[in-house]
């Protein structure tokens, strides 16, 4: 008897600890289909509006440029990401297999840069692009973004590569592989889970960054989702309808590879410190 | 394999080394420079020695301010934070229906861009047709609505409630990854041995978690070291710099007044701080493994 009311209380807990987490987007969901005289004139926090404000969704998109920031966004990821995976697992393939020397030390270097405050780079950054000219360009972006991933990227794919046994590239070299093709035929795939773990980690990274693309790009054409997202935030005034329905659009892609990938996601972050 | 490496072992490392040395590595360095001297990036710099620090710590309140904050902000995150994510983790770690959907609902805002945290959080704040004001109101609690982040005396922490909505799903998942190593039998020893609930958690449980706390605590510490993204989308640093982070602050010295010495400055004070916590925390994750 005790054990069942005990069983009752978790789920009490547990339902409430839900509801109090989905307020904030149950309300985005609700300003998204009110209009400014809707919630101005106090209508019931928990009502529908008597005509949904559809109007919201389009001007988030026409006025808002969203589409643009999302293209922009996609464009970032699908260029860093792979790029970036590769450049990251060259060197854990060499820090891992490889008999170079300072392995420690060369791991130690890398993984420093992970944890500095952006801050500490970016105003050599602001004069570096000044004078190459790389402002409002896709490549100073992803240039960037493949540097400051470089870190996590290399601890993560160093703690796989150690557990593929070293049988292997005695194996492989009797069989006559070199260097490469160890790396491309044997290392690259056994390491898919690792990759993928690390390409969706890195694809919401890119895809969510801020400070970076804050200082880097100026011209709203060239802007991402996050960078986008300020402008509809307003000195003074906010639309917030067209606001909360730009939240909700770009909340989409974030969803649907949260839902296809969560497992990897979840195992992903626990298995990179592990 | 040969046991000695040649040329082109280093090569792997190429791509890599060049790409991080150029855009992390040397502009760190440089920012060091750059703080030593007073300039507005046109003018040519000149030399000031230590000033900017000087200056920093000795009469600008806000410089004060926001490294208060940034404290305060890990204190925020040590305590409250971290206690949420241990309770939905424990929560989590029993086995009943649907534990690998909740485990994943209140991950899922850490998956969210800060910024779109922040435009949410702004909503529920709005001190006129806000979600929190509008409630109070609906059950007559008028007298408790605030201007919530319009007001300097709790700015920090309604920014900080926003952060942690967001990101207390992270260190649940750590917590859940640790608990799971904790031997079962350990635990039902304990408690024939006659350890209540609590006893077990803080004797048992915890030394045992010891390694997957040092990586929570060192992680959230630089984290709040790093808040940024979220004071920018609710606040700015406002009202009357109550918000005010170094990151924010250095961002507004260096880009908005084009006083890069003296931002520089305060990011090598972050800087500074942060590698007591950095070195050793570098060293152990080489140690690792």
């Amino acid at each position: 008897m005790k054990k069942k009311i005990k069983n009752k209380l978790f789920y009490v807990v547990i339902f409430l600890l839900v509801a109090l987490w989905f307020t904030p987007i149950f309300n985005i969901i609700l300003t998204s289909l009110k209009s400014p005289q809707d919630y101005y004139s106090g209508q019931g926090l928990f009502e529908l509006p008597e005509k949904i404000h559809w109007k919201n969704f389009i001007d988030a998109i026409l006025v808002g440029n969203l589409f643009q920031y999302m293209k922009n966004g996609l464009m970032i990821s699908f260029l860093k990401v792979p790029i970036g995976i590769l450049v990251e697992a060259l060197a854990a393939f060499a820090i891992t297999r490889l008999p170079i020397k300072f392995k420690t030390g060369i791991f130690i270097y890398f993984i420093v840069g992970m944890m500095l405050p952006g801050q500490i780079a970016l105003v050599p950054i602001n004069i570096m692009y000044n004078t190459f000219d790389l402002h409002d360009t896709y490549f100073g972006l992803f240039y960037a973004y493949v540097a400051f991933g470089t870190g996590f990227g290399i601890l993560v794919l160093r703690g796989f590569f150690n557990t593929i046994p070293r049988e292997l590239d005695d194996a492989a070299r009797i069989d006559g592989c070199n260097r490469w093709m160890l790396f491309t035929k044997i290392i690259l795939p056994i390491a898919k889970p690792a990759l993928a773990t690390l390409f969706i980690i890195d694809f919401l990274g890119t895809w969510n960054e801020y400070l970076l693309s804050s200082v880097i790009i100026y011209d709203s054409k060239m802007k991402t989702v996050p960078t986008g997202l300020m402008n509809y935030v307003g000195e003074h005034t906010t639309d917030y309808g067209m606001m909360a329905a730009g939240v909700l659009i770009t909340i989409i892609p974030v969803l649907l590879v949260f839902l296809l990938f969560q497992r990897y996601l979840v195992e992903g972050m626990s298995g990179a410190v592990k | 394999m040969k046991n000695k490496a040649s040329i082109s072992d280093y090569l792997y490392l190429v791509p890599a080394f060049i790409i991080y040395t150029s855009i992390v590595i040397i502009p760190a360095l440089w920012s060091i420079y750059i703080s030593l001297h007073k300039w507005n990036g046109i003018c040519p710099m000149e030399f000031v020695g230590l000033k900017n620090f000087i200056y920093l710590f000795s009469s600008d309140q806000i410089f004060l301010v926001s490294l208060k904050n940034n404290f305060l902000w890990i204190v925020l995150t040590l305590t409250i934070t971290i206690a949420i994510a241990m309770g939905l983790a424990l929560l989590f770690n029993r086995n009943f229906k649907g534990r690998a959907f909740f485990r994943s609902y209140f991950y899922f805002p850490y998956t969210l861009s800060i910024i779109l945290v922040a435009v949410v959080w702004r909503r529920m704040y709005d001190p006129t047709t806000g979600f929190l004001n509008e409630l109070l109101r609906l059950i007559n609690l008028d007298s408790l609505t605030s201007l919530w982040t319009a007001n300097p005396k709790i700015s920090l922490i309604c920014v900080f409630a926003a952060s942690a909505w967001q990101s207390v799903g992270q260190p649940m998942i750590l917590f859940l990854s640790g608990l799971q190593t904790v031997d079962p039998e350990i635990l039902e020893a304990a408690e024939i041995d006659g350890a209540g609930g609590f006893r077990k958690f803080f004797s048992v449980t915890v030394p045992l978690m010891k390694e997957t706390f040092v990586i929570v605590v060192a992680t959230q510490i630089i984290t709040s070291m790093k808040v940024f993204d979220i004071v920018m989308g609710m606040t700015a640093g406002g009202p009357a710099n109550s918000t005010q982070t170094l990151a924010t602050y250095m961002h507004s010295q260096a880009f908005l007044w084009d006083h890069w010495g003296r931002g520089s400055a305060i990011a090598v004070v972050m800087l500074f701080i942060m590698m007591f916590i950095i070195i050793p925390y570098v060293v152990f994750t080489a140690k690792r493994e």
